[in-house]
């Protein structure tokens, strides 16, 4: 049984196997609600989410978010300290002057980085300095992480869950994965059994290396894929790998991943 | 977790274009999943149907650029959303594919190189869908509510 709503700004698509009819659709529920709460809680472009209230007010005042945020903050910052900064949640700034967000009651935003960031054990967050936070590069992993822990905890054993390309799979089966090169075709890229995969292209990264990337420049024809053991970890990893291009960087390892590129000249380089 | 990478040489790169259909669930499924227990009576234009809850459905298709969806979308009585729920969904990743000078770039290249059409494959990673038009669409049928739910 496949269902599928729009969430997150993309299509959100949720398969069972091996259930009866009426629990499949209620377990399929349960795991769209889990995805519809990461939604309003970190939303950018909700002023009243989690993430709307810390980037108009904890550079003022200190903001108390939900577990599900917390956690998720928790994992950036480990994701920006393993990668030297490269993977930084930070980057509301750059992306609302390429338009890329609404800047709406976001004046006092300026560049900065994650570091900025200061998350107390009681779930307060303070922002040292006055940057926004984008939780475009992580909070759909960990939605997809969601939903796959409530459809486990509604008795369900063989399930797919893939939020436009940040997909996870459970259960005894190795399923075929397919990778979407931009402006190209499908790759087989391999089998995937009780893990995680998120694909990113140049366009939608910005870059910590060098200058932000304008996205007028493009697509470079590639996909960036990496494949994980949780869909938070793939889907981060994915924006360290757009940036150094290296699918053999120690930063994979160390969280139980699998790095590579596919398309452009370079079909499949696998790590 | 397990991984099991296809290790393809730079040259043998199967290149799979599939006009992939995706049908989720009928509209009376939608109807049902959207306002739970009610029972429905189609309204005169094609594509609305009224909730014995109150409330009406509304089935609607949106066309992309590269997408094909079918959805529908309740609207309580009170004029807000109650639920959205995708039918079906036909992504074409083919219109390259058809284009001849495109193809011929691979044409050659190895003898385990092919091209697959119409197949139907799931599990794709890859650039994130946009859901923009079906936002959009909901937007309009709720500026037409008014009149939608009189018909």
């Amino acid at each position: 049984m496949r269902r599928a709503r729009p969430l997150l700004g993309t299509i959100v698509e949720i398969e069972v196997d091996g259930v009866a009819q009426a629990a499949g659709e209620q377990a399929i529920a349960g795991a769209f609600e889990a995805v519809s709460l990461v939604q309003r809680l970190m939303s950018f472009h909700d002023a009243n989410s989690d993430i709307g209230r810390i980037n108009r007010e904890a550079f003022r005042m200190p903001v108390t978010i939900h577990p599900w945020t917390a956690r998720v903050l928790r994992h950036a910052q480990t994701f920006h300290a393993a990668s030297n900064g490269l993977f930084d949640c930070a980057v509301g700034f750059e992306l609302m002057r390429h338009d890329l967000l609404p800047s709406d009651d976001l004046d006092h935003v300026a560049a900065g980085d994650f570091n900025a960031v200061r998350l107390s054990a009681d779930r307060s967050v303070r922002l040292t300095a006055p940057v926004a936070i984008d939780l475009g590069g992580i909070a759909k992993g960990y939605a997809v992480d969601r939903a796959i822990a409530s459809l486990r905890a509604a008795g369900i054993r063989t399930a797919t869950v893939n939020a436009g390309g940040d997909l996870r799979v459970m259960g005894e089966i190795d399923q075929p994965i397919h990778v979407h090169v931009p402006n190209g075709g499908l790759v087989p890229a391999g089998h995937l059994r009780n893990g995680a995969i998120a694909t990113s292209s140049a366009v939608a990264t910005v870059d910590r290396i060098g200058a932000c990337r304008p996205p007028s420049s493009g697509t470079d024809g590639r996909a960036y894929s990496v494949v994980a053991p949780s869909c938070i970890a793939a889907d981060a990893l994915t924006k360290i790998l757009v940036q150094t291009g290296e699918p053999q960087h120690p930063c994979f390892a160390r969280f139980g991943a699998t790095a590579f590129i596919t398309g452009g000249n370079l079909p499949s380089m696998a790590a | 977790m397990k991984w099991t990478p296809i290790l393809t040489a730079p040259a043998a790169i199967v290149l799979i274009a599939p006009a992939s259909a995706n049908v989720y669930m009928s509209e009376q499924q939608a109807m049902q999943a959207i306002f739970p227990g009610a029972s429905f009576s189609a309204g005169s234009r094609a594509g609305v149907f009224r909730a014995s809850s109150g409330g009406i459905v509304v089935i609607d298709r949106v066309l992309g650029k590269h997408e094909y969806i079918k959805y529908a979308v309740g609207i309580t009585a009170g004029g807000t959303v109650k639920g959205i729920e995708i039918l079906e969904y036909n992504e074409s990743y083919g219109y390259e594919v058809r284009e001849a000078s495109w193809r011929s770039q691979f044409v050659g290249k190895s003898a385990s190189s092919q091209l697959q059409l119409n197949v139907d494959i799931k599990n794709i990673s890859g650039a994130t869908l946009s859901a923009k038009h079906i936002t959009d669409g909901v937007r309009r049928l709720v500026g037409q509510f008014q009149s939608l739910k009189g018909q």
